[in-house]
């Protein structure tokens, strides 16, 4: 910690080649791509959202398309059902992550690679793929899911994702199998963060098992679990392929979210201004997500443990 | 309830459990040891904590062959012969590759196979290369107006692709890079410069300062310190990078499912969609698809696996 602080009153290494206007040139290839890419959709989406009106708009107002998203019974169920995605999946897939990297370090020893590597397959496996695996293994009649629950002499008469009231489940599930593993892979890094000195220290102090992870491991870890929280915002708003491949947000809109909803109404009914509009709102709830983790947490994403 | 002390020093060790204990036996108070005879103490203690490791592993296997299930339901029903489809069991009999025969003859498999490796490939190299150089002028040059431009890149990891397709979709539309391979190689190449600025600059910080004075001093141009002092030192986290940049866009399908609508063009990640209702009646097809697409990247992984993990624990190569 110490180091950085010198670090930071040190001047850059431009000053001292005495390049520095030639060093700007380092910065032009991301931001260009960031500007064009990134800056200037978001600008369009916005304007979209305020100028185009389409068959969904309410009246002819700048807010029309806003009016026209709250005013959707379809936009309030994708709500329910993204508030429902990131609690289940974000607190679940953190602590059964940590649990797995917890003890996959402290135990495994030679074993290890081939653990963790298990639990990253689903991680590196497109959600196309996914989707229709789980799709059969959720089929009723002769589904693997429906043969074990056979032996327990209960039987699905239509598959989870096609029931209104299980679908969203029946897909979480999915998402949660999938990205357990990304959870543990921080919290790995984050174990190997701790620095040697508290283990030693913990150890002369008597302090071992549940009181060692609950008073010291947990508070350490607490840069990863933010990065968890913040990850798993982003990753829930934008998530997609799994609900449009398994369910299309159905049946009759009962698993909607925000992404099949952009998707529907943006290129299959062709409204772009309610696709618009609820674009803009995501936007706004991630940036809302951002503007409190900074705020409340008062930390910077990181990736790194620290 | 011992596990943690593991990763202590032997020196640590040996104060507090005397005689000939190994770093895993030095946890004080465990209940089996209690109880035990005292001259038995250490030894008792010691084969409680084997079994008790042992039935973590156990555990922990059990677990990581449940997690695999999918993937092995997955290979397994795509080489079976179709009377033999939709039988639910993991196990599959009479093995048969005719499933794999009829899609390569039916399909362009290998063309949707080299467009995935173009448009990942490029966008990767994209990524790593902006990625690099951005935060080496962030975090090395430390120029004026960069810690401005670093706080919005931050901000734009925060932007959900949800939210983007539609105006990104209208975009590409008008650069006429529908159907395009430069359609998903510049979008992929922006969405992942943050990541890629954020990881390598965490990892830049902490290069030892010296060095940079060793390359001053030494006349390095600014190009050549980059490539031939900063990087090097950085290959774990540059790999790491790579790696997750690879994976990200070899599998992303929302975009390429809006911009990629002519079948020659597409990726691998929307053929399983496109191919789901032709072998409605023939899952084993349908699964040797799906074991084709996932295959590459889940054998690349495996290979690389030790390194990508090596790149987040370690970032900078130290010394």
């Amino acid at each position: 910690m110490r180091r950085r602080v010198v670090v930071a009153e040190q001047p850059g290494v431009a000053r001292l080649l005495g390049s520095r206007r030639r060093a700007y040139l380092f910065l032009v290839p991301a931001v260009l791509f960031f500007a064009v890419f990134i800056g200037f959709p978001i600008f369009s989406v916005v304007q979209a959202s305020l100028a185009v009106h389409d068959t969904a708009s309410r009246g002819t107002g700048p807010l029309a398309n806003f009016s026209a998203v709250l005013h959707d019974p379809v936009f309030w169920t994708a709500c329910k059902n993204m508030l429902l995605w990131g609690v289940l999946t974000i607190v679940i897939q953190m602590v059964v992550g940590g649990t797995l990297a917890y003890l996959i370090e402290t135990y495994a020893g030679r074993s290890k690679a081939v653990l963790r590597t298990a639990f990253l397959v689903p991680l590196v496996t497109s959600a196309s793929v996914i989707a229709i695996v789980w799709e059969q293994i959720y089929a009723p009649e002769y589904g693997p899911l429906q043969d074990i629950l056979g032996h327990l002499g209960i039987t699905m008469s239509n598959s989870l994702l096609g029931g209104a009231s299980t679908a969203i489940y029946a897909v979480i599930i999915i998402n949660i199998w999938e990205y357990t593993g990304f959870s543990m892979l921080l919290y790995i890094v984050g174990l190997h963060r701790v620095p040697s000195e508290i283990k030693d220290a913990a150890m002369v102090d008597g302090i071992t098992g549940r009181r060692y992870i609950t008073r010291i491991l947990v508070p350490l870890l607490s840069p990863v679990t933010k990065s968890l929280v913040m990850l798993g915002i982003i990753g829930t708003l934008q998530t997609f392929p799994l609900v449009y491949l398994t369910t299309e947000g159905g049946p009759d809109h009962a698993s909607e979210i925000f992404g099949t909803q952009i998707f529907r109404t943006g290129f299959i009914l062709d409204q772009t201004g309610y696709a618009s509009a609820l674009s803009v709102i995501t936007l706004l709830i991630a940036f809302a997500a951002t503007v409190m983790q900074i705020g409340v947490f008062g930390a910077r994403l990181t990736v790194t443990g620290r | 309830m011992t596990g943690p002390v593991a990763g202590a020093t032997p020196a640590r060790a040996r104060i507090s459990a005397p005689p000939a204990a190994p770093a895993t036996a030095a946890a004080p108070r465990s209940a089996a040891a209690q109880r035990s005879h005292p001259g038995g103490r250490y030894r008792a203690r010691r084969i409680w904590l084997r079994a008790r490791r042992g039935m973590v592993i156990t555990l922990l296997s059990v677990l990581a062959v449940i997690w695999l299930l999918p993937i092995v339901y997955m290979v397994s029903v795509s080489l079976r012969t179709p009377a033999d489809v939709f039988n639910p069991s993991l196990v599959t009999t009479h093995v048969t590759g005719e499933n794999y025969a009829q899609v390569f003859a039916d399909n362009p498999i290998p063309r949707y196979l080299l467009n995935s490796v173009i448009v990942t490939v490029i966008s990767t190299l994209i990524v790593v290369a902006a990625g690099a150089m951005f935060a080496f002028a962030s975090t090395v040059l430390k120029l004026r107006y960069s810690r401005a431009m670093f706080a919005a890149i931050l901000i734009t990891l925060m932007v959900p692709l949800s939210s983007l397709v539609v105006p990104l979709g209208a975009l590409l539309k008008q650069f006429g890079w529908i159907n395009n391979y430069l359609g998903l190689i510049m979008p992929y190449a922006a969405l992942g410069i943050p990541f890629a600025v954020v990881v390598l600059a965490g990892f830049m910080q902490d290069l030892p300062r010296d060095v940079f004075e060793a390359a001053v001093i030494d006349g390095a141009g600014l190009w050549k310190f980059l490539t031939r002092v900063v990087l090097p030192m950085l290959r774990p986290s540059l790999i790491f990078v790579a790696v997750w940049q690879f994976i990200t866009g070899w599998n992303e399908f929302f975009l390429a499912l809006t911009v990629m609508t002519q079948n020659q063009m597409m990726t691998l990640p929307l053929i399983p969609q496109q191919y789901a209702g032709v072998y409605l009646g023939n899952p084993g097809a349908l699964f040797a698809i799906l074991t084709f697409v996932a295959a590459p990247l889940i054998l690349l992984f495996v290979v690389v696996q030790r390194w990508f993990v090596a790149g987040l624990l370690e970032g900078a190569v130290k010394g």
